[in-house]
């Protein structure tokens, strides 16, 4: 029982952003942002399959993919995928033991250009 | 630290990562930068996959996402700490994860570029 509650309150402790070391919340991150990439894919590919029913069915699916909510559920992804990708090549190149004086502030480096990447993508989607 | 996130694990993933961000940055730029409207039509999916450079590429890209997708949920797993025997379960299923979904990928690929004949 008092095992149980231990438990729980680790859990919730891991969604608590304060006091949290940058390299703790950079992996959080990477971990939340995979997390979310990988059941896009699969649902990506699933979706894919409406190409076998040919023009009628690929492109009534495009009409409503370009729906102002599906636009926003792709710059939710956009953000996912360059958090994602970005902080990869930053934890590749600390790997490699390159950078790992700035391992910090390449952290905020990448999740400003995110960010910044996304508001412009996402701008983009909605006037095109 | 888990043995997928260090050594060869590590080494699958970074490397798997670094085509994948060139890839997915092609994957963006053709299929919805330059696609007209953001998307392609049937036809335009059709006219771009006429192209055996292009299938080339996404079988690539196929196969990279998948790999490193699968090893990524098995880093995360293995920090939950299963047993020897969750562990060799969990490979066998992740392994044929990754075959049916390249071999998915293929069939839609043949089903797409089969129905222009």
């Amino acid at each position: 029982m008092s095992q149980d509650s231990g438990q729980i309150e680790r859990r919730s402790r891991w969604f608590e952003l304060r006091f949290k070391p940058v390299g703790m919340l950079a992996f959080m991150l990477h971990r939340l942002s995979g997390i979310g990439l990988v059941f896009y894919l699969f649902l990506h590919l699933a979706v894919l399959s409406r190409l076998r029913g040919g023009p009628a069915s690929w492109d009534s699916f495009l009409a409503l993919v370009r729906s102002s909510l599906f636009l926003i559920l792709d710059g939710i992804l956009l953000l996912g995928a360059l958090l994602h990708g970005l902080n990869g090549l930053r934890l590749t190149l600390i790997g490699l033991n390159i950078g790992l004086r700035w391992q910090k502030a390449s952290f905020w480096a990448i999740l400003g250009l995110a960010l910044l990447l996304t508001l412009w993508g996402t701008a983009r989607l909605f006037f095109y | 630290m888990t043995k997928s996130t260090t050594g060869w694990g590590w080494l699958g993933q970074a490397i798997s990562g670094v085509v994948l961000v060139g890839l997915l940055g092609l994957h963006w730029v053709a299929q919805h930068y330059l696609a007209a409207g953001g998307m392609r039509t049937y036809a335009g999916v059709v006219a771009y996959l006429g192209n055996p450079l292009v299938v080339l590429l996404e079988m690539a890209f196929l196969v990279a996402v998948t790999y490193h997708a699968l090893m990524g949920m098995r880093a995360i797993l293995l920090d939950l700490g299963p047993s020897e025997r969750i562990t060799r379960l969990l490979d066998i299923a992740l392994i044929l994860a990754g075959i049916a979904t390249v071999l998915y990928g293929i069939d839609l690929l043949r089903a797409i570029l089969g129905g222009v004949k």
